[in-house]
């Protein structure tokens, strides 16, 4: 049985908290619930962002994920 | 006052031709900061080599999509470009705007950006190019508040979709294509505005196969407005044709003369499936063989026009040449309806179709052209289920394009092979 909602959003935040990577592809949270639906997925992970607790990385042509605090800007990386 | 020695980008204001050097010196008078843009270019010039990062956390707030973050390598040299992020807005379908609207969008760019634009971008954005971080927020308020202009889109999201002018000036659409297109913007904006999918995916929109908005090359996927029937015939109007009453090409490429207008030479020998004749002056037209290659209509647009009985074909899966070289769409569903009436069901159900198996499917960075290419077009026919086709394939006399299924042969793999040369001698 798929996760709810909320367990999915919490299984998405803590592999993004601690992956080894600090940016992730949508598809690399897939694996929080197998039986969640792709769609599900993406809409827990972009309603963490607007919860402001992961934020969009995207280099134009592609959008990734990370916790708060976790992917540098650019800007800041000299 | 020159910020910076340019000698290489001077070189490219020498020739008779307009040039970018001289339009960003003009527009550096009032937005200093382009005087950066070019010392930025010249050193890449210069090094060969671009000194342009892309890429980071930058957007407003509730979009993951609409602006790309663009930082200078160099920021202590061109302190002007240090950030210099490009936004994208939506562009009206059909791209028509009034006067009024660009100036007002020119003047918010000229007070929050650098001023420079490109119009428009190949998904039909207009493109704001250069402005930096604290700026994009009173940017994207005012853009929303006082000029109900929203973004576009930009990476791993439903990009702007886009079409040709349809019906609204364009007697061959044989789709709505502006009422199809702002439909599809308006039911997938959070697809547009956020990240959705393993890599971009676009629209695009024709009313009619001569593609005006090249959807067959640029689009994941594409719909082409086509008819079901037979190419309707004036046969009155193709006699002013040859009489040379009625100039062809509706008077295009007039300004010399190519002679006498010669149906055989001009139209029929140039059909690109030979199914066109003359039985004395009546034009003949085998529709069945017709693959709406438009040349003929072009030619004699007063003469013929497409059929009565109108829709659309769907082709999946082109996209630029990034990783695998260029790719055209591959047509999917030769004919459906799409029709405002519905609210485009046939069409969103293809559209949701292919998202949930490519979304499932799709590696990370994988166009889902690429991703059919890697499965195999049978694979992807049969998650849509859609019935293979000779259509479906470039040469199908000579090239099986049918995998048989064990399940799909009666008797499946296993059968008695003495038993079947009982009957197929060998």
């Amino acid at each position: 049985m798929a996760m709810s909602k909320e367990e999915l959003k919490a299984a998405i935040l803590k592999k993004a908290q601690t992956a080894a990577k600090p940016q992730l592809y949508v598809k690399d949270f897939y694996e929080c619930d197998p039986e969640s639906k792709p769609r599900d997925v993406k809409n827990a992970a972009n309603d963490l962002v607007k919860e402001g607790k992961m934020d969009f990385w995207s280099s134009g042509s592609t959008t990734m994920y990370a916790a708060k605090g976790r992917a540098k800007d650019e800007e800041h990386r000299g | 006052m020159p910020k910076h020695d340019t000698p290489l980008l001077d070189e490219l204001e020498k020739g008779p031709w307009p040039s970018f050097v001289t339009d960003i010196k003009r527009q550096a008078a009032t937005k200093p900061e382009c005087w950066d843009i070019l010392g930025q270019l010249e050193l890449s010039y210069r090094d060969k080599i671009t000194h342009w990062k892309h890429g980071g956390i930058v957007g407003v707030f509730g979009y993951g999509g609409g602006i790309v973050g663009r930082y200078s390598d160099v920021p202590t040299k061109f302190p002007g470009v240090a950030h210099f992020h490009t936004v994208r807005l939506n562009q009206p379908s059909g791209m028509y705007y009034s006067t009024a609207k660009l100036r007002a969008i020119c003047d918010l760019w000229q007070k929050y950006g650098s001023g420079m634009t490109n119009m428009h971008g190949s998904t039909g954005d207009l493109v704001l190019l250069g402005t930096t971080t604290p700026n994009l927020e009173p940017l994207f308020y005012e853009l929303t508040h006082n000029l109900n202009q929203d973004l576009g889109g930009s990476g791993s999201n439903l990009r702007t979709p886009s079409c040709c002018l349809g019906k609204s000036r364009c007697e061959w659409a044989c789709i709505d294509t502006q009422a199809v297109c702002y439909a599809m913007t308006m039911k997938y904006q959070d697809e547009i505005h956020r990240p959705a999918f393993p890599y971009k995916f676009k629209f695009k929109f024709s009313g009619c196969p001569n593609d005006c908005v090249a959807s067959i090359a640029r689009s994941d996927l594409s719909v082409i407005g086509t008819w079901r029937d037979n190419i309707r015939i004036d046969q009155a109007a193709v006699k002013k044709y040859l009489s040379g009453e009625y100039k062809s090409n509706a008077g295009a490429h007039s300004g010399r003369d190519w002679g006498k207008f010669d149906i055989k030479k001009e139209v029929i020998n140039l059909c690109p499936t030979k199914c066109m004749h003359m039985e004395g002056d009546t034009l003949k037209i085998d529709n069945a063989e017709c693959t709406r290659c438009m040349h003929c209509i072009n030619v004699m647009p007063r003469a013929l026009r497409p059929g009565a009985e109108q829709g659309a074909t769907i082709l999946v899966g082109a996209k630029a040449p990034i990783l695998d070289g260029a790719q055209f769409a591959t047509m999917i569903i030769p004919f459906m309806k799409v029709d405002a009436e519905n609210e485009f069901e046939d069409l969103v159900n293809i559209i949701e179709g292919i998202w949930d198996w490519w979304m499932e499917n799709g590696k990370n960075r994988e166009r889902v052209g690429e991703s059919i290419q890697r499965v195999g077009l049978p694979t992807f026919l049969k998650v849509l289920n859609v019935e293979p086709i000779p259509q479906h394939i470039k040469e199908p006399r000579s090239n099986p394009y049918i995998f048989w299924e064990a399940e799909e042969v009666e008797g499946g793999w296993d059968r008695d092979v003495r038993e079947f040369r009982k009957r197929h001698a060998q």
